[in-house]
């Protein structure tokens, strides 16, 4: 497994943290949104080029993915790239969706969004019911609803949406209904989910890069005692814990993409490598994002009362960590999913259940 | 000698493990190790010497110097199949590990071809002389005298924490050799025959009643003018080169010893019921989450490692291991449960209670791991030092 950049990878790196340096914006704006999409191409990563894409895949949308988000830049791209890489792969055997929507999707002109905590019942070629949580789902054209095992792609038009104000500013949901909206098959759902986690990973751990990179700045020059607080163990030390954390995060993202992109390359589609996705995506989802929110409480701290106010960055990488983290589910779930994917639990676990000092068993 | 292709090797090893860990040598399999080293320490010196004429010592050494040149991915290959097999633990890893890649960067030609075919043989043991009671995390403060005198140098002091010093031939001693220079100055590396009179070597008994560690005493040993590593004086150099060299190979088949033992504990937890207790169960999936996170984090350093100058990579991982080995250790007796309160009737102890209690070793030895912080803060993050 290959852990660092090629040089197409390196190089769309060093663009995309350019742009993203230069023109990261505190709310979404279409005309970055533009700009991302044609000058730089980004949106095409993710599609076919039998479908107007550029036909890379999960690699190269994953470097997009980690350079927006170390700026937080406001835009539905992550969810967006995750809709057409899941329709993409479904592409074979539910042919109409990809031929609808890749082709907009690929040039930026519309944007898909991800329900996958849907409570909704299927009825032939339409879809009911409701989801709370749907990440940049106010501006999309495409809604792919999780409805049990299965994936659906569902026009916007076709559904009830309301936009939501949220805790992390720069991420946009919106509630979604949707009574008897047409709806076409469009692949399995743990795809689609295995492929938005293991992208929520990556910006994770790249963001949570950014915000130690940060905090180190700040420990070098902030001053108090007539010398830089970043000589004082007692943070010294935090800083290299968080180092390490970090690492990590980004060994394991980077490992998750790395078999996401074999998992969805064109020439290999093993049943090992979707094995080990199984219970690597949720794994890096879950050390992800809490080593992200880890870094960023830290990030406040080390930052002290500056690191408080609304004026500093800090408090957006915070609420982004913790939404990012509320949105992958209860850290429960997600071991529970981990161990049955690994055989290390039985297939029905009891782990899902809250956690608690039970006695240990004799 | 053209490299072989991955698989290839792969099964080499694997082949040639199940070939000969067998007859006298079967045993051995599984023992030895931390907290378990006093166990079959001839026949593991055996093994040793097996492993080196079938050429398994080295390699990743330059072909010059009697290795075999491989790559990373190779030896990597080789400590996962040896570990998988549930070979016995090295005990010429010292000399091969830490003394060797040290004259393979600071020896003299003479001296790798003097000291190196031993290694590669297995004929030679190593162990190291550099702590000392009072210098543990502050090494530099190596007290041990070493003073040239009718062409020989004459060594007084005490090194600790000393392994394997009883079984060794050699040993690779920080002593002072210029008492009145600044204190990183002034310290040599010197090589010292091990079976002298001057020196007598005291096993220290630990918390686990077993004995791994040693204490070294050298009263008027002696060690030739030319057997020093680098100039005399430049002995600090030569020691942060040696504890730099770990660059993380044989990480890979720690973490395989660490599989084994997490599915240890996997398979009790499954035979007892543990695994049913929600807080249990979700500590034995973290534990593997755990594994996971250190694999890639291992992997990734290895990606960069060929090129870049060696980095904080053996201090992350020391960081991350070192606390999920004490986890796992502590997971492991509370999968026992009460069981785990009762040892046999000479304090013999069960796998889940040596990995508990000697797994507190694990963030002291190598470099406490404050002072691993100390270094990722330092020489990772640029942060300024502490004024002393």
């Amino acid at each position: 497994m290959e852990f660092t950049d090629c040089v197409e990878q390196a190089d769309l790196r060093s663009v995309v943290r350019a742009f993203a340096a230069r023109h990261a914006p505190p709310d979404y704006d279409q005309k970055i949104w533009e700009r991302l999409s044609t000058e730089l191409g980004l949106t095409a990563l993710a599609v076919p080029e039998g479908f107007g894409g550029a036909g890379a895949g999960p690699a190269e949308v994953a470097v997009a993915v980690e350079e927006l988000g170390r700026v937080l830049l406001p835009s539905p791209y992550l969810s967006s790239a995750a809709a057409a890489l899941a329709l993409a792969r479904a592409a074979a055997d539910c042919p109409e969706p990809a031929e609808r929507y890749l082709p907009g999707l690929a040039a930026g002109s519309m944007t898909g969004a991800l329900a996958l905590d849907a409570d909704v019942t299927v009825d032939g070629d339409t879809i009911t019911g409701v989801a709370g949580n749907v990440v940049d789902g106010a501006m999309a054209g495409l809604l792919l609803v999780r409805a049990g095992d299965d994936l659906v792609a569902v026009a916007a038009t076709e559904a009830a949406v309301e936009p939501l104000a949220t805790l992390d500013q720069t991420r946009g949901q919106a509630a979604i209904r949707l009574n008897r909206a047409r709806a076409v098959p469009a692949g399995s759902a743990a795809s689609a989910v295995a492929l938005h986690r293991v992208l929520l990973a990556a910006e994770c751990a790249a963001a949570a890069e950014y915000c130690l990179e940060v905090t180190v700045d700040y420990l070098k020059t902030r001053r108090q005692f007539g010398r830089p607080i970043g000589s004082f163990q007692a943070l010294r030390h935090r800083a290299a814990d968080l180092a390490v954390a970090v690492s990590s995060a980004r060994a394991t993202a980077r490992a998750a993409v790395r078999t996401a992109a074999i998992n969805t390359g064109a020439n290999t589609t093993g049943d090992s490598d979707s094995a080990a996705l199984a219970a690597l995506a949720p794994l890096a989802a879950l050390h992800c994002s809490r080593t992200f929110l880890q870094v960023t409480g830290e990030m406040i701290q080390l930052h002290g009362g500056i690191g408080f106010t609304w004026e500093h960055e800090a408090h957006r990488y915070f609420k982004r960590a913790k939404s990012s983290q509320l949105l992958l589910g209860p850290a429960s779930a997600l071991r529970a999913e981990i161990g049955r994917a690994a055989g290390l639990l039985p297939a029905d676990p009891p782990v899902t259940a809250t956690l608690g000092w039970g006695p240990a068993p004799r | 000698m053209p490299v072989p292709d991955e698989d290839t090797f792969r099964n080499d090893v694997r082949g040639w493990l199940a070939a000969n860990l067998t007859g006298d040598f079967a045993p051995l399999v599984g023992s030895g190790g931390p907290g378990r080293e006093h166990e079959f320490v001839q026949e593991r010196m055996a093994w040793e010497r097996r492993l080196g004429a079938a050429g398994w010592i080295g390699l990743g050494w330059p072909e010059s110097d009697g290795g075999r040149g491989l790559p990373w991915q190779h030896q990597v290959i080789f400590y996962e199949e040896y570990a998988r097999a549930g070979a016995p633990a090295r005990v010429g890893h010292i000399g091969e590990q830490l003394l060797g890649p040290t004259l393979l960067m600071f020896g003299t030609a003479g001296q790798r071809a003097r000291f190196l075919p031993g290694i590669l043989a297995g004929t030679q043991l190593w162990c190291q002389g550099y702590s000392e009671p009072g210098a543990g995390s502050d090494l530099a403060a190596v007290s041990t005298r070493a003073r040239l005198d009718g062409g020989q140098w004459h060594l007084d002091g005490q090194k600790v924490w000393t392994s394997l010093a009883q079984f060794a031939d050699w040993c690779f001693v920080l002593a002072r050799t210029e008492p009145a220079a600044d204190r990183h100055r002034g310290l040599t590396c010197l090589l010292v025959p091990m079976r002298q009179p001057g020196i007598e070597i005291r096993p220290i008994v630990q918390l686990t009643g077993t004995s791994e560690f040693n204490e070294v005493f050298f009263d008027d040993a002696r060690a030739a003018a030319a057997d020093i590593v680098g100039a005399p004086g430049d002995g600090w150099r030569v020691a942060m080169g040696t504890l730099a060299v770990e660059r993380g190979v044989s990480t890979f088949g720690q973490q395989m010893g660490f599989q084994r033992e997490f599915e240890a504990v996997l398979a009790t937890a499954r035979a007892n019921g543990a695994i049913d207790d929600p807080d249990l169960g979700a500590r034995i999936v973290e534990a593997w989450v755990g594994l996971q996170v250190m694999r890639y984090t291992a992997m990734a350093t290895l990606g960069r490692a060929a090129t870049d100058v060696p980095g904080t990579e053996a201090n992350i991982s020391k960081l991350l291991w070192a606390p999920w080995h004490q986890r796992l250790g502590e997971l492991a007796v509370d999968v026992a449960g009460a069981a785990a309160t009762i040892t046999g009737p000479r304090y013999e102890l069960d796998n889940a209670q040596r990995l508990f209690l000697y797994t507190r070793a694990d963030t002291i030895y190598g470099g406490s791991n404050e002072i691993q912080r100390n270094v990722i803060a330092e020489r990772g993050l640029g942060l300024p030092r502490e004024p002393h």
